[in-house]
């Protein structure tokens, strides 16, 4: 499969700047979400309803469309871990509280699927929409779903994935003695993919692979590298997310490279830089295809999703020379 | 190029295994009744399933708590369609899920005691994602590799068995688990309350009068394989998945479109796909929620795609309730069931057709009919639309 566009809103300055793989450092505490003018993008009656996930969605989605110069994508595919949370804290309290005739706009918009259903309203677009919600590995579902589309003989396809911060997320991750190394954040990240290289590409998706309830780490991470007949060491860089109290994938990416964050280190820990959220591994996509533009001698980069201990996703993403 | 079934599993209002649901439907007995289990402030009519999470854990032998209704009502459906198999390594096994509660059964009594500074539970929290829900089911049934659910409302379940499907097609998969589950929370009802489609007495699917939904709750699973994996399993053949179609409506985020556009696009292709045309279908089973809505686009949908020859159709909500992203799953229990054994099911509690459409559905059990061909649709919030084709094996 081959990426035509990529767009990401989030806590670094990602969103219409290529090239902020060169400039971003790893996040600090007080990193806000970095917003644009959603009015640009959405209509200003429709956006005063709109959450934070929704408006990340819908203004990355169309900006997508806006770089790879379609209006109609041929599908809409979106991955989210923990859905819309505003929306439904929202509800959860009105009818927890509220007597009589409850407003229904929060349960509405509570619905995984209104991100992919909202963009595919403000465009118009009567394709094939689907969500996929498998906690860390809801974009890597969406991106395997995509790939079978584009053997169906669709094109054109808008792939994306999102999560936002509540409050109630540091609240409750505290009482349960999680710790997380991070701050918990929001993002969005797009994409525009198509079956047959153009001179709209950009970057090369070669292979994507889930293991849910992974028994071995390193066989499944040798499997993957051979059946793409690659060795580790031709690749190029390593983004890589673990969150396990034993550090696995971490030790397995430190096995070949030593990791210190630096522009030419080859191993990146990439939820450092997008902060923490379910669906990351999108973030990590579009900074591997950022630094791909950037660097024309990066051939081969490897995305490891070791942030949930019992899940693995793995992606491979080449420059369109390799 | 069709899939075969080989399994179900169902657990819903009118039954805990297959063979309840199906002496239900063919005795007329619906399983709609005053709410019961749910901790519910008000008298709701719903499709519940007659056991209580104590009873539903014990039966299931499940010892780590906590655990959502919704991984146990999905977990009961599960082992039933996976029944006697066994696991090896000739063949790449996947489950693919679908909620739109997750843990919210849980999560929402949490948030309950939460806002009353009432000690709650921080632990429960845990089951609340949708994705977590499949992982138990997995874990519990031996399944490694592709887990996956989705999250579509009203089609979710459908479209588990529609990329199930997909995946065996393309080669990604020999077999796969595919179905939905949903358990009835106050978050659900409240929120079809507040846009006032809930109706108060037993919802009328296409009948004039129909004023609004009941919910329900219950999962459904099939056992999806391909021809390798059935020369391992030496499972037969119950019926095939011919046809499969997703589309949207982009009308509406909860509305669908009057003209029924992304309906009759989804019943359309999911035709095509299954090599049959629109004269072959037998039996429609509805999505027929009883909202003013849904049966009036459906109605025209239908009439878009059949013409002047409406194949019988009905709703079976009457009897189970709207399962949410269970309903896709559960109605296409009920789809192969309609096959295996030549039967029709009744739209019960109709009266009078819809003035605009004229359309009736079958109203009496149909028995030893030559069911060939079932089209079975869902068609949920956000104007995501999907539809099934269901085909003997020949």
């Amino acid at each position: 499969m081959y990426i035509n566009a990529a767009s990401t809103i989030s806590h670094q300055p990602t969103f219409q700047n290529a090239g902020f793989s060169k400039l971003i450092e790893p996040l600090d505490e007080s990193a806000e979400l970095i917003s644009p003018n959603y009015k640009e993008y959405i209509d200003a009656g429709l956006l005063r309803r709109m959450s934070k996930i929704l408006r990340m969605s819908v203004a990355a989605a169309k900006d997508c469309l806006k770089q790879a110069e379609i209006e109609q994508p041929g599908a809409i595919i979106v991955g989210t871990g923990l859905g819309c949370l505003q929306d439904t804290e929202k509800f959860l309290n009105t009818f927890l509280s509220v007597e009589g005739l409850l407003p229904p706009t929060s349960f509405i918009q509570s619905t995984h699927n209104t991100i992919a259903g909202q963009i595919s309203l403000s465009i118009g677009n009567h394709g094939y929409n689907m969500t996929h919600t498998q906690n860390t590995l809801s974009f890597e579902h969406a991106l395997i779903d995509t790939s079978l589309l584009l053997g169906e003989g669709k094109d054109n396809i808008i792939t994306g994935a999102a999560d936002e911060h509540i409050a109630f997320l540091d609240e409750a991750a505290d009482q349960l003695n999680m710790h997380p190394k991070y701050d918990i954040t929001s993002g969005a990240s797009f994409f525009v993919l198509n079956k047959e290289k153009s001179e709209r590409s950009i970057a090369a998706l070669k292979d994507v692979k889930t293991v849910g309830l992974v028994q071995d780490i390193d066989a499944e991470i040798d499997t993957f590298l051979s059946d793409n007949f690659l060795n580790v060491s031709e690749v190029d860089l390593i983004l890589y997310s673990d969150l396990s109290a034993n550090g696995r994938v971490d030790s397995i990416a430190h096995k070949y490279f030593n990791e210190h964050y630096h522009i030419d280190s080859k191993m990146i820990n990439y939820t450092k830089l997008s902060g923490l959220y379910p669906t990351n591994s999108a973030f990590a996509m579009h900074y591997a295809v950022d630094r791909i533009q950037q660097h024309p001698e990066l051939k081969k980069v490897l995305i490891l999703n070791g942030s949930n201990k019992i899940n693995l996703g793995l992606t491979l993403i080449e420059s369109l020379e390799a | 190029m069709a899939v075969r079934i080989t399994g179900l599993g169902i657990i819903s209002a009118i039954g805990l295994t297959v063979a309840e649901n199906l002496f239900s439907l063919e005795n007329s007995r619906s399983g709609i009744a005053p709410v019961k289990y749910l901790d519910s402030k008000k008298d709701f009519l719903v499709g519940e399933v007659k056991r209580s999470n104590a009873e539903l854990a014990d039966h299931l032998g499940i010892k780590s708590l906590p655990i959502s209704r919704t991984s146990l009502l999905g977990l009961a459906a599960a082992r039933e369609a996976w029944g006697t198999n066994r696991h090896t390594k000739e063949l790449r096994t996947g489950i693919i899920s679908a909620t739109s509660v997750g843990g919210m059964d849980t999560t929402e009594q949490f948030y309950e005691d939460y806002l009353d500074k009432n000690n709650p539970d921080y632990t429960v929290l845990k089951c609340h994602d949708s994705g977590n829900t499949t992982e138990r089911i997995a874990a519990e049934l031996g399944i490694s590799g592709y887990i996956n659910t989705l999250s579509t409302a009203c089609s979710s379940g459908a479209n588990a068995i529609m990329l199930g499907a997909r995946l065996i097609e393309q080669g990604k998969l020999d077999r796969v688990l595919v179905g939905g589950t949903d358990a009835l929370t106050n978050f659900t009802i409240n929120g079809f309350r507040s846009l006032m489609i809930y109706d108060d007495q037993w919802c009328r699917p296409f009948d004039e009068s129909r004023t609004g939904l009941n919910l329900g709750e219950g999962a459904a699973f099939l056992l999806l394989e391909s021809d390798k994996s059935v020369r391992f399993s030496g499972n037969s053949t119950i019926c095939c998945l011919s046809g499969w179609a997703n589309a949207a409506d982009a009308y509406h985020q909860t509305a669908s479109s009057p003209e029924g556009t992304g309906a009759t696009m989804a019943i359309q292709n999911a035709i095509e796909v299954s090599g049959l045309s629109a004269l072959d279908i037998s039996y429609v089973n509805a999505h027929g929620t009883g909202t003013k809505n849904n049966d009036l686009s459906e109605s025209t949908a239908m009439i878009n795609v059949f013409g002047d020859n409406i194949p019988d159709f009905s709703s079976t909500k009457p009897f189970t309730g709207h399962t949410l992203a269970a309903a896709g799953a559960i109605e296409a229990v009920f789809s192969v069931l309609a096959i295996q054994k030549g039967l029709i099911f009744p739209n019960l509690n109709y009266k009078t057709p819809i003035a605009e459409t004229g359309l009736e559905p079958i109203t009496e059990l149909q028995k030893d009919q030559p069911v060939l061909a079932v089209l079975s649709n869902s068609f949920g919030f956000g104007g995501n639309n999907s539809s099934l084709v269901f085909s003997v094996y020949r």
